[in-house]
Formats: structure tokens, sequence, C-alpha cells
């Protein structure tokens, strides 16, 4: 059971100074290895490691870093994703809180990948103890040299600043958080142009989550072959840190290869199985917009492409286990008014559907339901998924047709004879 | 040129052009609201969504530049689908109150609801409503109707610059509102109502006067200031109801500003002098058209006059009024007024980054290049003034015993003339204008001579010929028709 975890091990509060990461975790000698590199190398590398990103979409790294243009009128920009709203995570928190430098190693090894000598944490509001320990990392490497002007005794120079959100989901976005970033409403842009092209300021950005940015360091010391082989599967490199919540006896952070295990291995191995050894009901496995999951389709090895072959997503790991007897329709009426209430409102069938749906299902639950609704809200949630101007939409109505599809006899349970 | 596919026919495009812009050219209409040539694409509303070959989403045709061999289907099961699903979204909280509505009759809601709506409702919650606000003297704001397009945020932002219009709140409960309720500063406010797709935002001058299918429209120019902005006349009967602009790229593209837009005011303004006035004694009284231009005639007989002319007349009056100072007053002096301090072309200049312009009449240029020059003051020996006005030249002070005036007047300054005989404005009469540019436009009559105007020209016609009965207008019989 026991496989390499690379992060996990730090999380503790004596692991948080500058010399614990010096001298536990080859701190800043990954910086010194990159800096002697050529820029377009250090992306190659990461390439190589196959990180794909662990912020939810799953982007390859690398590839995302490669999109950025060699010449630009304007500054480029590495924009570390911190915001981590996705209900149901809880990785980035502990990365922030007890390995910052690795953070911030990452960041400044990005810059030089990418042309960068500008780097932005976009950390949500609600982490006002994370902000405050970055802070005081971020002070440590401008003392210590590792930000600042002249890197390493290189004239490769990096400034790096902590933007706190102020409390919205939509700001996770990427373009949303650029927007929210510039000091505008934190509403999602049209795409293209993406942010490698025009990002922050209009400058070529890349937005990368904490998770992915802490592997950087780790892929350059020991090698993108070595990273890639923490993979089980061929495209999908490294380790993962899961984040177990809801009826599990153990919950909590938990470190694992790419695909190392099942999902059902995960809960029942490692989480210690369900709690009160009652029947498992359903899983939400990415974060609450990851479509729901009954009992009966957990046997999935935890990567990023079995997850989307069973019609769910990996997202931000974030795994939500649901034990039976618990009320799922009042749970995906609390996600929906979760994502009704963060609709930045801009487009039309978010602004106007989230809520939709929001209240048919609260009409249910009150016991006003009709037979008819459950097919209303899964057409209204087909005409939002897929077809709204980012991907919150999608996170809205992804649950709402998986719970009504999945779950429906639940519904109906609740719905009066001859409604 | 490189050439793409929509609904089946090929197209050729211009590099760069987006799929809305691109169909448009083959006459195919993709229904949009929040759309705007003018403004920074946002994709928002979701209408334009389209299906393109190799796509596995539908892809808004607004934000989607046109690329070669692309094939386009904007009325396909899915394109079709989407754009009544966005209809029923955009329905569901918006009052079916079209009955009611000022927008009613040129509302893209209104119109693209027959064409992808549905006669039935699904919705059965609770509608969001909200107050209606003010947003200054121009714009009335109804945010029950809003369907969160942000038009009127960008034009604010990008067009008038003055970032003026926010949205506030969030997701459905997003509200568009002025920065801090403040009234809207910019002078292009009309504007707001003119490119909202729905009755949110609707102009407080015009609202519930006139349903706007009972009105007659007439392409004509502004004649606020030396920019010549395109405008439609909306006019019933005698009535000129308002104005809106009219697409001209070349000189005021979609917009037109607030004081040429309501400049149309004083044509029906019951302080206009629209019968003939003559001084008997001292007073002042009405009279029949002959017995005042017989002693308009008799006012200026043996006079040397100076003849002014206003910049707000145009060019075929000008040329009448030249003809006639030949003949009737040979050698008397002819100058032009029309905005004090833009004593000629050279004078006039921009006022504003999008389109106000420091001449306040129009054909300043048009009566500069018929070789009239800028009133400075009367020569020596002159003893009555003959004036001609269309109706926004300001009136210089008046030399000399004897005063005629022959346009269109207000009020009190009847008062200043012998003989008053009054014209017709802009909207009543047809003629060419030259804007500070050069270009020539034309003024087209749309309602008929208000009270008992006559066109100058034909006053003029009547003077020549010594004042006998005048002979019924031919544009006003026609118009009498």
């Amino acid at each position: 059971m026991a496989s390499e975890t690379i992060y996990i091990q730090h999380f503790k509060e004596e692991c948080r100074p500058l010399a614990y990461y010096l001298d536990k975790m080859q701190g800043y000698t990954a910086l010194k290895k990159a800096l002697a590199m050529k820029p377009d190398d250090v992306t190659a590398e990461v390439k190589k490691s196959n990180l794909r990103g662990r912020g939810g979409a799953g982007f390859p790294t690398g590839m995302k870093w490669s999109f950025i243009p060699k010449q630009a009128t304007k500054p480029k920009y590495v924009v570390c994703n911190a915001d981590e709203s996705e209900p149901g995570t809880f990785k980035d928190r502990d990365l922030m809180r007890y390995t910052p430098h690795l953070l911030i190693e990452g960041m400044v090894i990005a810059g030089h990948a990418i042309g960068s000598n500008v780097g932005y944490i976009y950390i949500r509001g609600e982490y006002t103890r994370e902000a405050k320990l970055l802070q005081e990392a971020i002070d440590e490497a401008y003392d210590k040299g590792y930000l600042g002007k002249g890197i390493g005794g290189t004239d490769f120079h990096f400034d790096l600043t902590v933007h706190r959100g102020a409390g919205a989901y939509i700001c996770g976005e990427e373009t949303g958080l650029l927007n929210s970033l510039e000091g505008k409403r934190g509403e999602p842009r049209v795409k293209p142009p993406f942010p490698a092209i025009a990002g922050a300021f209009g400058g070529p950005t890349i937005v990368n989550n904490v998770e992915t940015l802490c592997a950087v360091p780790h892929i350059i010391n020991r090698g993108g072959e070595w990273f890639a082989k923490l993979g089980k599967f061929e495209k999908s490199g490294g380790t993962r840190l899961f984040c177990v919540s809801g009826h599990v006896k153990k919950p909590g952070l938990y470190e694992l290869p790419a695909g190392g295990v099942t999902l059902k291995q995960l809960i029942y191995d490692y989480c210690g199985g369900i709690l009160g050894d009652k029947p498992l009901k359903a899983v939400i496995p990415g974060g609450s917009s990851a479509p729901v999951l009954t009992a009966a389709e957990i046997d999935i090895d935890l990567d990023i492409e079995p997850f989307m072959k069973a019609k769910t997503m990996l997202g931000s790991a974030g795994i939500m286990v649901i034990a039976e007897g618990f009320d799922v329709v009042n749970l995906i009426r609390r996600i929906t008014k979760f994502y009704a209430h963060e609709s930045c409102g801009q487009c039309t069938p978010c602004r106007e559907g989230c809520r939709w749906m929001e209240e048919v299902i609260e009409r249910i639950l009150a016991g006003k339901g009709k037979r008819k609704d459950l097919d209303l809200l899964l057409d209204v949630a087909d005409n939002i998924n897929g077809k709204t101007l980012c991907a919150l939409g999608d996170a809205a109505a992804g649950p709402v047709i998986s719970f009504v599809t999945k779950f429906r006899s639940d519904f109906e349970r609740l719905i009066p004879q001859g409604a | 040129m490189p050439k793409c596919t929509i609904d089946g026919k090929s197209i050729e495009f211009q590099a760069g052009t987006n799929l809305i812009e691109v169909a448009k050219t083959a006459g195919i209409n993709i229904p949009f609201y929040c759309y705007h040539p003018a403004m920074t694409v946002v994709a928002q509303c979701r209408m334009c969504a389209v299906e393109i070959q190799g796509m596995p989403k539908l892809q808004t045709a607004c934000s989607t530049v046109a690329t070669d061999g692309m094939v386009v289907s904007t009325n396909s099961e899915r394109s079709r689908k989407n754009h009544s699903s966005v209809m029923e979204f955009l329905l569901i909280n918006h009052p079916l109150d079209c009955s009611i509505c000022d927008k009613s009759g040129e509302c893209d809601l209104q119109d693209f609801s027959y064409d992808y709506g549905s006669d039935k409702m699904r919705y059965e919650e609770v509608r969001r409503t909200f107050v209606d606000e003010d947003m200054g003297p121009i714009i009335k704001k109804n945010m029950n109707r809003c369907i969160h397009c942000t038009r009127c945020i960008r034009f604010g932002q990008e067009v008038a610059q003055i970032p003026e219009i926010v949205a506030v709140q969030r997701g459905n409960h997003t509200e568009i509102v002025t920065v801090d309720n403040k009234p809207l500063q910019t002078e292009y406010a009309g504007c707001y109502a003119d490119i909202c797709p729905t009755g949110s935002l609707t102009l407080k001058d015009f609202r519930f006067k006139k349903r706007v299918w009972y009105l007659k429209r007439t392409p004509s120019v502004c004649e606020g200031c030396s920019r010549g902005c395109n405008i439609e006349l909306w006019w019933d009967k005698d009535t000129l109801y308002r104005t809106t602009p009219r697409v001209n790229m070349e000189i005021n593209k979609w917009w037109l500003c607030d004081e040429g837009r309501f400049n149309f005011h004083y044509v029906n303004d019951e302080t206009r002098i629209t019968t003939p006035h003559v001084r008997v004694g001292v007073e002042t009284k009405t009279m029949e058209w002959a017995d005042a231009v017989a002693n308009a005639a008799q006012v200026l007989q043996g006079k040397k006059p100076l003849i002014l002319v206003g910049t707000d007349l145009t060019n075929e009056e000008v040329k009448t009024i030249q003809a006639f100072a030949t003949k009737a007053f040979p050698g008397a002096p002819l100058a032009h007024f029309g905005t004090p301090g833009v004593a000629t072309t050279k004078d006039d200049k921009d006022i504003d980054h999008l389109l106000r312009r420091a001449s306040k009449t129009a054909n300043l240029n048009g009566v500069e290049k018929l070789g009239i020059a800028p009133y400075t003051g009367a020569a020596a020996g002159t003893n009555a003034t003959l004036i001609f006005r269309g109706g926004r030249a300001k009136l210089p002070k008046l030399e000399g015993s004897a005063k005629v005036g022959v346009g269109v007047f207000f009020g009190d300054e009847a008062k200043l003339f012998d003989a008053l005989l009054p014209g017709t404005s802009f909207a009543e009469k047809t003629g060419t204008i030259v804007n500070f540019s050069g270009v020539e436009q034309s003024l087209k009559a749309s309602i008929k001579p208000v009270g008992k105007s006559k066109q100058i020209t034909e006053i003029l016609a009547h003077w020549a010929h010594g004042g006998a009965h005048p002979t019924p207008s031919k544009e006003r019989e026609a118009a009498e028709v």
C-alpha cells in the first residue's frame, strides 16, 4: 500500500520554515538547476513529466506553457490559481500552509520557462491565514535572493505578489480570476483569446493551480521521466492529493500515485469505509461540479481519463462520500443553490437556468413537485450544459442531470401522488 | 477571397469577419441581443450560438471569426433548440407586458419571440422584480425587462467613454445601474434607448407618447451641428414625435447626440410663430399672407438693407435669396450668421471625441461655399435689415430702423420686426446642406408646414411678384392630400 509521496509527509507546522525546506526538501536546488537550463528545456522537461493541471480541467501543463509566445510586446505573467473554490476541495490550502516555498520555487521556475518576471498568487479571500503565511514565505524568499533581482547570481529577476480574492467561486475560473486580479468584476472572458495569448493586463499569461506549480520543483530536481512514472497511466504523471470528505471513517487528504488505486479502494482501504458501516449511496468524485456516481459505479481508477470514460470527472479531486439514508435531493438542492448563487450573471443560460433548477428542486422538496418537473429539470439542465460562456454552467447542469437520472426514485418519492 | 458555407449557401468573406456579419451579407439573419458591431464582443446572450461542422459544442456566431471552408448551420436542430431555449430563459423573468411596453413594435426580444419562442410557459415560479428607476433626465430604467445584454454598459465605456452604467450584484440578482445612482452624464444618453434590445431603457421624452407603428418615418439629416448626422424623423399628421439615428458609417455610425435628438421639439413648439405678423403703430398684429408680404415689401421700400442669411438654411434657399436680393435690392450686402464664436468654417471644430461640432448650424460650409461672408457688423449707410433664418441660427443684434424677418421665429421675437413672414424648419422642407467635411446631404420634408408657415422660396416668389395673392404651394397641396 505504501507508495512514494512527495507532499504529504511535509504537511506539518514544523515543515514551513525556509530552513526545513532547504534542508529536508532540496529547497531551491531545482531553481538553481532550472536557471542553468534553457527556458525551452525547462518546458520540455515539464512536458516529459506528463504533469496535468490539478485545478480541475486536467490540461497538460507543459503544453500550456508552450503556448506562450516567445516574443511579446506586453509583459508575461505567471499566475497561480489559489482560489480553491470548488466545494469539497482542500488540498491547495495545505500546500500553501505547510510548503509555501515549494509553490514559490515552482512559480519562479515557471517564470524562467516562459520568460516572465512577474507572478501573482490569487488566493481565495477566506484563506486569511494562508495568505499571511505565503506573504511571510515570500518576504523570506526576497530576503534570501530567491525572489527579486539577480536570482541565484543570474540576471533573472522575478517579483511575486499575493492577491486576495473577495469570495467568489467564479474567480477560480481562469479568466474570471484574471478580471478580478485586474480589479474588474470577476466575470469570465470570451475565449479565444486564451490567457496564453492575452491574459493578465493583456499580456501572455499562464494560470496554473497550486498543486500543479508545486510539482514543478520535483520535476526539475528528479526529472520529467521520474515524475511521469509515478503515474499509472501513460498521459498522466505524478502523485495526486485526494480530498476525501463526507461519510467515511477517515476523511482527509490522501496522496496517491495518479491512477494508482481505484475510487473504491480509496474509500474502503484508505478511508476505512463508510461511517457506521452503512451502505454507500453515492460519491461526488471531483468537487461538487462532477456528475455523481452511484455505489455500483466506483470501481474506477483514480485518474483523469478513466473518470471521463465513466462520464464524470476527477476535477479537483474533491471526493464527497454519501452514505445510504442521506437525502440526495436535499444535497443536489444545496449544490444547485451554490451554483445559482455563484453564477456571475453574464450569460443567459447560467444566470436564468441555475436559479430555475434551484427553484424547481426547492418546490419538489416542499412537497409541491409534479411528475413533469423531473423532465423539466433534465431539459433545463441540458439547455445549460455546454452552452454557457464558461464552465460554471456545466458545473451546475452536470450534477442535476446525474442526480435526477441516477436517483430518480428519490425525487419521485417526494412528488405527491397524481401531481 | 476565402469562402464558408452557411445554411448551404457558399459565401465569400473578408478575413477577420465574424459569422453574424458574414451571414448578413447573404441575407441570413442570425438572432442576437448582446452583439453590437460598435462594441466589444462579449458572447453573453448566447442567442447567436450556431452549429459548426467539426466542433462538438455550439459556437456563438458573434465571437467566431469565419474561416475558409467552415461549414455552419444556423437552423439545424441543435441551433434551433438553443435559440428557443435562450428565448425561454430570457422570458421566464421578463414581464409579458408588450401591450403596455413602450418598446413594443421595435423590440428585438418581441420580434425573436415570434420566431423562436414558445406559446407555452414552463416556468411556474415567482418572477424576480425590481422597481423602475430614473437614470437622469433622458432615460428611464425598467429592470424587469432587462435581459442583461450589457450593451448599455459597453456603450458607456467604449463609445461615450464615460463608464457610467455598471452591473451590481451577481447571477440572477444582477442589476444594471448608474454608478452611485447618479444621473447619466453623457451627451449621448438617448443612444442608450436605441441600443437597448428590450424596453428596459426608454426615452423619457418619447415614452407613452405614441405607438411606433402609428408613426411614419422620413430619412433626413440632423441640423443640430455641422456634423450632419443621418436621422430618421418619426411623425404623424402635423406632429413630430422623435428623432432616431440612421446608420451612416462615414458620418455618425450608429449614434446621435441628445442635442440633435431633441432638436426637433421647436418645430411643433407652441411659441413658434406660424402666422405672418406686421407692426401697426406700436402693436404687432397677425395678418393674412398677401397683406403681410405687401407690408414687408413696403417696410424695405427705398431702404439700403443688410441681408442676413442663417447658416441653418439649405443651399437651395440661399440661392433663391441671392437671386431675389440681386433683383429686389441691387448692391445690398449679404452676410451669414449662425453660431456666436464660429464665424467661419475655420472656427468650427469637434467639441468631443464622438460627433458634436462647434457650429450649431448645419450648413455653415454650404453657405460659405455659396460665397457669402460672415456677418461682422453693418456697413455705413445701412438703414434696414432683411433676415432669413431656418430655426437654429442665433439672431445677431439687428441694425437700422426697418426690419423684416423671414423664416422660423419664436414668441417675443415677433416684436423685433416690422414684418415677420413665417418660414419652414428642417423637418418641413426638402433641400441640401453641406457638412463640415464637404459631404452634401439632403433634408427631406416630413410633416407639412406648421400653421400658416410657407417655404422661403414660395414667400420670395410671392414678394417678387409684387405681393399678389399667393398661389397655394404645390408641396403643401401634396402634403394635404
